[in-house]
């Protein structure tokens, strides 16, 4: 099978990090050899796989210890049911350049061959910021994009945005960088599947999983886990498989036509 | 841009603001510069100051240190590795650390002037430059002169003039200020500082005991502004241009002090005629200048100059000869002029 690499952008706070833990923890006990890749210098995305703890960031171990005494085995990390999870790191809040640390992370772990398994899942960072939060998406990282959105308007403001940074890097020759879905994680407002739903048809794509509001997800969460490991007979987690399902079996991948903020309002106003 | 990539042809002021900042930090000889940055915007000025002083016939190996700034800086912060450079720079003799910063510094955020404030035993002069995102190599000269002069404090005018940023990369930045400080004499008024070339820091206290201020050239009047603005002291914007230019020098200096200039102008109208009649040999001639020069100040005056002995400037037919980067300075400077003339006509 051939490797899929896949990246979950989304507006701060939507819900990628537990999106792709759960994701990758669901795409595992299908059997896969999984690697989940936090790209963000909060470095929280691998958590819940390595139950709370936070594991040691490539930044802060080159910074430390010095890229040449380092190897493989520093920087991968194995997770609930062998995902081998990564954390890119970064700077303190309001130092330095988080890009350029992704740009490194990212030079450092093609150095060391560690990009390699069933499916990578980056986890990037609330928007892309700067030329290095879209380093996910360039030649030889991550084909597949998917957006995660709820139907606010600043989370579908955010995913919008998105398609556009998607947009410029699918059009450059030979990138093979494309949107392949949105997923709804939901905040439970009334109409919010159509709602988003129409956003995805409009801008090229579709959606992919509707993930409804549970408090299951914070009881997991409390507990340190993925859904799927604390409660994998809850209808939650059953999404998120659903959710593996379909990234595994997807095979529209489309360059996005980003909204004009104008009709992005007037969407959101049809679904009130 | 010139057509022909000599030497000669390349202007030496065309750098970001760390090399405009450079060129007067480095000429303050207790001092030390630190260049908050890669190690090879250090390494690339170095050599050219070392270099250019070379052509200068001048050894001069400047005070400088750089953070040497990493990936890994440059990923956290260059802030502290700058803590670091400065303690250390701190610990050194020195009378004062200019601090400069390159383009990285200003794309990642570090607060350099922040780091700068913090108190230490020498003081610490944080230079506004940040490579070529802080503007031209004229801008880091000039924001280099403004640091500066915030250390001086306004003191008792004498009779005398401070030289405001002179060129300290041009080829004739020393017969230029012998020049200026021969027509001077010839008006009986020395100078008190050369602001900045080749000084200490303490000299740098006499910058308010000038009773005028002379401008190298127009691109330093928001220095002769500041300097006005801060000591009261009044400001020629330039440098004496050609050969009227250099009667009118005399007469606007003379003025401003209050003395008269008439027989400084009768002497020095007779040595620009006897200088005239020294190229008789040229007379007649047509010469032509590069075409990149030939709207600029240098040119205007340098048709002035082969007007007064016949020489034809022509487009494209006459003798080439090197073209004028900048005014000639003084009846010196058109004597050199002539001279470059002479030798291309001759060769």
């Amino acid at each position: 099978m051939v490797m899929k690499q896949i990246a979950l952008y989304g507006k701060g706070g939507i819900g990628k990090s537990t999106t792709s833990a759960n994701l990758s923890a669901a795409l595992s006990l299908q059997g896969l050899d999984i690697m989940q890749i936090g790209c963000d210098p909060k470095r929280d995305s691998t958590r819940m796989l390595m139950h709370g703890s936070f594991i040691p960031t490539v930044m802060d171990l080159v910074r430390v210890r010095g890229e040449a005494a380092l190897s493989l085995s520093d920087i991968v990390y194995k997770g609930f049911n062998g995902v081998r999870c990564v954390e890119a790191g970064g700077p303190e809040p309001g130092v330095g350049c988080a890009g350029r640390g992704i740009i490194a992370t990212f030079q450092l772990l093609e150095k060391f061959g560690a990009l390699r398994g069933d499916v990578i899942v980056y986890d990037v960072l609330g928007d892309v910021v700067c030329g290095g939060f879209a380093m996910p998406m360039r030649e030889g990282y991550a084909q597949d994009i998917y957006l995660v959105t709820s139907g606010e308007l600043m989370s579908l403001y955010a995913a919008n945005n998105i398609c556009k940074a998607i947009k410029r890097l699918s059009s450059r020759t030979k990138s093979t960088c494309r949107l392949a879905g949105v997923i709804c994680n939901a905040k439970n407002q009334p109409s919010e599947e159509e709602l988003v739903s129409e956003f995805a048809r409009r801008v090229n794509s579709s959606l992919i999983q509707f993930i409804p509001r549970d408090r299951v997800v914070q009881l997991a969460e409390l507990n340190r886990k993925t859904v799927l490991e604390y409660d994998p007979d809850s209808v939650q987690a059953a999404h998120y498989r659903s959710l593996a399902d379909r990234i595994m079996k997807n095979t529209r991948f489309t360059i996005p036509t980003p909204l004009e903020i104008d009709d992005l309002e007037s969407l959101a106003i049809e679904y009130i | 841009m010139t057509s022909n990539p000599s030497p000669l042809n390349i202007s030496r002021f065309a750098g970001c603001t760390l090399t405009g900042a450079l060129s007067v930090t480095t000429q303050v000889r207790d001092a030390v510069t630190i260049i908050h940055g890669p190690k090879g915007c250090t390494h690339h000025n170095f050599s050219l100051l070392h270099a250019t002083a070379l052509d200068n016939d001048s050894v001069i190996l400047p005070d400088l240190v750089s953070t040497g700034l990493t990936e890994s800086d440059i990923i956290y912060g260059g802030e502290g590795v700058l803590e670091r450079t400065l303690d250390a720079a701190a610990a050194r003799p020195v009378s004062a650390i200019f601090v400069l910063s390159t383009c990285i510094v200003d794309v990642i955020g570090d607060d350099v002037a922040a780091v700068c404030r913090k108190d230490r035993n020498v003081p610490v002069i944080p230079v506004p430059t940040a490579g070529f995102l802080g503007g031209t190599f004229q801008n880091g000269v000039n924001n280099a002169l403004n640091a500066v002069a915030q250390t001086a404090k306004p003191g008792v005018k004498g009779w005398c003039v401070n030289i405001i940023g002179e060129k300290n990369l041009e080829h004739e930045v020393n017969e230029n200020f012998a020049e200026v400080t021969r027509l001077l004499t010839a008006l009986g008024i020395p100078v008190n500082l050369r602001f900045l070339h080749q000084c200490s820091m303490n000299d740098i206290c006499r910058l308010g005991a000038a009773r005028l201020n002379i401008l190298r050239d127009d691109e330093v009047r928001s220095v002769g502004e500041q300097l006005k603005k801060r000591f009261g002291t009044p400001y020629i914007s330039s440098y004496p241009a050609g050969l009227e230019g250099t009667i009118s020098f005399l007469e606007s200096v003379a003025k401003k002090f209050g003395v008269r200039s008439s027989r400084a102008v009768r002497d020095e109208e007779a040595l620009q005629d006897d200088l005239l009649a020294g190229f008789n040999d040229i007379r007649g001639s047509s010469i032509t200048f590069d075409p990149a020069h030939n709207t600029s100040e240098s040119f205007r005056i340098a048709s002035k100059v082969a007007e007064r002995i016949d020489i034809t400037i022509k487009t494209h037919s006459g003798c080439r000869v090197p073209p004028e980067l900048s005014p000639p300075v003084g009846t010196a400077g058109v004597r050199r002029m002539l001279h470059r003339w002479r030798r291309a006509i001759h060769a």
